[in-house]
């Protein structure tokens, strides 16, 4: 009794100790991080001669991406923009590629100098970054299928469900309206492959994108006038004023001397609402303040993000639960084949191992879901998302099952033919029962496994817990709190898995002599 | 009731029985003894279909099991005949090889249960009295790792007997056992014998082998070396290899 209590209570120290190790790295890598951005930009750009520009050039089209006839070459009227920028401050550009959904956070930490990426002048972001002037004006546009007529404005959306870019001023226009459901995307790409899909029945996006991909492409058409008018600026570390200002004057300058213009309209990106940047001031001050609807804040209440967090939790409890029975059931074919079948069922269950333990889960799920409709199968995110982890797992499941059932001796089958039971009777009622609890362990290292990497299919569009704690967090730019309140969300569902498996392996241990 | 004729059978390239003949007849308690290695497990195993000959017959009952290299093999008819032979003779091992995740009840009973298609309740009953027969009534929910070794084999016999088989084959069923657990056993294979049971033994406990058999079968090498009456073959072996084995063994 009192052994069993101090274990008990060791046990609990541990946890406790180890929790406290995990909240004490993330606080010094916090400060560590931060302690970097302390020196005066415009002054080691000077000094240094590199002004070092942050962007995401995946799907970047038309403001920087790859050019596919040179595809180490970036272009883009940001590219033009930001070698005029560097041309009027006497100094080199330098490329530093990140994802968009993080861009400010990469900009705080101190990895660029300028973050140049169609990021919009919220006044949420202004909270964390200084914003110069505004190099651009743009609105929101729908794009629909061309065979559709349903939509033809705002109002259309309703009830509808519609695809746009993750952290975008558009998202907050769809969110705020309730009762649309919004697919969410990373790649500019992949939302127009959906509505073509009819995955989605609209696309809302700053309209230079919709221009690029909409217009080229017969299928798909813009629908009605642009919404939503805002302004793009070039955000920099909110310490750096001096580098703020000295920008304000370069845009300025390249806007009056008409070099602007030239390079809008060489993307075919100029038009008449860009007329505004000439008289932006007033027009700026009366954005942060007009539609208060979109700059609302996120608060860190629990009662805000909790219920987020929480859907998320259950989608990757869902998909996890759905894709660990897939995996349990297809890795049992799989290992049976393999043990018992004819030398094209080896083959076949070898082959189906191999190959799905030597590639990448993440390029499975992108083949499932955006690369199928290529052949005429066209699965929907869940399913592909179930499909992509049980199908993925069900290979090391299969693994676990045959070194289970080798384990056995011979004697328990030779012991069971003998008494005039079947092949198949000897596997289920003899072989199987006992290799299963040899499989316990692996196999709940398999499911946390798989549970963790649910956070995955959010590149197909499946919004699940990690996906809800980094677009909470982009927003409300707390990567920290946020951060370790689903951590330990994660692990509070982890966790009790964990001691359920160590209490059904002990049931099940009780024919040991040892016990 | 079993005739093994002309039996060949070999491990790779290396040729084990060359031809072997032996017929038991029904109520026949015959023992095979020899060497480690001359072919006494093998023998059982292959009378019981856990093993494939190349030539020969064996004959259980009337079904004929021919090796894979004769004309009459067929590989769909081997698999049915096997069943058959398997449902006539029980075998016992020198492992035991229980169900571990069963209990002795339920060891005995699934066979009974999921073969033979009988009724639990019956086949409990069955149980039962089989367990009492053994003198292991009251271990019936215990699990086999809860078994001394000799408990364990004498479970092992009681399974085997609950398919109602028509000839027993012992494999070495005291060699794996502590000497104090050895009596226990050989005290219930006795009394099965003693009630008329078709058996073959393969052992080495040869003041047991001259109390119960009607046949001795000295094999080695794959060979039988010599065959006769536990009397003639204790007392007075002919061969000069029968008298240097027995030797060791009857001090």
């Amino acid at each position: 009794m009192y052994k069993k209590l101090m274990l008990m209570i060791r046990k609990k120290s541990i946890i406790q100790s180890y929790l406290i190790l995990q909240i004490f790295c993330f606080v010094i890598c916090f400060f560590i991080t931060n302690t970097f951005a302390y020196q005066d930009t415009l002054e080691k750009v000077k000094s240094s001669g590199v002004l070092t520009w942050g962007f995401d050039a995946e799907g970047g089209a038309p403001y920087v991406f790859h050019d596919t006839k040179h595809p180490s070459k970036l272009i883009g009227f940001e590219v033009d923009l930001v070698a005029a920028i560097a041309r009027e401050l006497g100094v080199k550009v330098q490329h530093f590629q990140n994802e968009w959904d993080s861009i400010l956070l990469s900009l705080q930490r101190g990895d660029f100098d300028i973050a140049l990426n169609g990021v919009e002048i919220t006044s949420d972001r202004e909270q964390a970054v200084l914003f110069t002037r505004p190099y651009f004006v743009y609105a929101e546009q729908i794009v629909v299928r061309a065979s559709d007529n349903r939509i033809n404005c705002l109002e259309d959306l309703h009830s509808k469900r519609v695809g746009t870019l993750y952290n975008t001023v558009a998202k907050q226009i769809l969110d705020e309206m309730g009762d649309v459901t919004v697919n969410t995307y990373s790649g500019q790409i992949e939302p127009f492959k959906d509505l073509s899909l009819s995955r989605v029945d609209a696309v809302l996006v700053d309209l230079p994108i919709a221009s690029y991909y909409a217009v080229p492409n017969p299928q798909l058409r813009m629908a009605g006038e642009p919404v939503g008018e805002g302004y793009y600026g070039i955000a920099v570390r909110k310490e750096d004023t001096a580098l703020a200002d000295e920008l304000n004057i370069i845009i300025e300058k390249i806007l009056r001397s008409g070099e602007l213009k030239k390079i809008y309209e060489r993307w075919g990106v100029w038009n008449v609402s860009q007329e505004k940047l000439f008289f932006h001031e007033g027009l700026l001050q009366k954005y942060t303040e007009m539609p208060p609807s979109l700059s609302k804040k996120v608060s860190l209440r629990v009662t805000t993000f909790l219920p987020t967090l929480m859907k998320g939790a259950l989608v990757t409890i869902g998909i996890s639960i759905l894709s660990m029975m897939l995996a349990v059931v297809l890795g049992l074919t799989l290992a049976i084949m393999r043990l018992y079948g004819n030398k094209w069922l080896r083959r076949v269950s070898t082959a189906y191992t191999e190959f799905y333990r030597g590639t990448p889960l993440l390029i499975q799920l992108y083949i499932l879901y955006y690369g199928l409709p290529n052949i005429g199968i066209t699965l929907s995110a869940f399913i592909a998302a179930i499909l992509g982890l049980g199908m993925n797992y069900a290979a090391y499941e299969s693994e676990i099952y045959r070194a289970g059932i080798q384990a056995i001796p011979k004697g328990q089958t030779e012991a069971s033919l003998s008494l005039g039971m079947s092949r198949r009777l000897t596997l289920r009622r003899i072989i199987l029962p006992q290799a299963f609890r040899i499989a316990i362990p692996p196999m709940t290292n398999d499911f946390i496994a798989l549970f963790k990497d649910s956070s995955l299919v959010s590149v197909i569009t499946m919004v699940e817990l990690t996906k809800s704690y980094s677009m909470l967090a982009a927003a409300s730019m707390n990567f920290f709190q946020l951060g370790i309140i689903t951590a330990l969300l994660y692990f509070g569902m982890s966790y009790p898995l964990s001691i359920y498996a160590r209490r059904l392996e002990k049931k099940l241990k009780y024919y040991d002599r040892n016990q | 009731m079993i005739e093994i004729s002309n039996l060949f059978k070999q491990y790779g390239e290396q040729p084990l029985f060359n031809g072997l003949n032996l017929e038991v007849e029904k109520g026949n308690i015959v023992v095979l003894i020899g060497p480690s290695g001359s072919g006494k497990s093998t023998l059982l195993r292959c009378i019981n279909g856990l093993e494939c000959f190349q030539k020969g017959c064996i004959s259980v009952d009337g079904q004929k099991r021919y090796g894979v290299n004769e004309q009459s093999y067929n590989k769909t008819d081997e698999d049915s005949m096997v069943k058959d032979i398997r449902r006539k003779v029980g075998m016992v091992f020198q492992q035991f090889n229980l169900f571990p995740h069963m209990t002795v009840l339920n060891n005995i009973t699934e066979s009974p249960v999921r073969v033979l298609g009988i009724g639990r309740a019956e086949a409990e009953a069955t149980a039962i009295s089989l367990l009492q027969k053994v003198h292991l009534e009251e271990k019936a929910q215990n699990y086999p790792a809860q078994l001394s070794g000799g408990e364990q084999q004498r479970v092992a016999i009681a399974r085997a007997l609950a398919m109602k088989p028509e000839a027993m084959l012992f494999d070495e069923p005291t060699s794996s056992l502590d000497p104090e657990m050895i009596e226990e056993v050989l005290l219930v294979i006795k009394d099965l014998v003693s009630e008329g049971m078709t058996t073959i033994i393969a052992t080495h406990e040869m003041g047991f082998a001259r109390d119960v058999s009607t046949h001795v079968i000295f094999l080695e090498k794959g060979n039988i070396v010599e065959r006769g009456s536990p009397k003639k073959m204790f007392s007075n072996p002919k061969n000069k290899r029968t008298k240097i084995f027995l030797s060791r063994f009857m001090k």
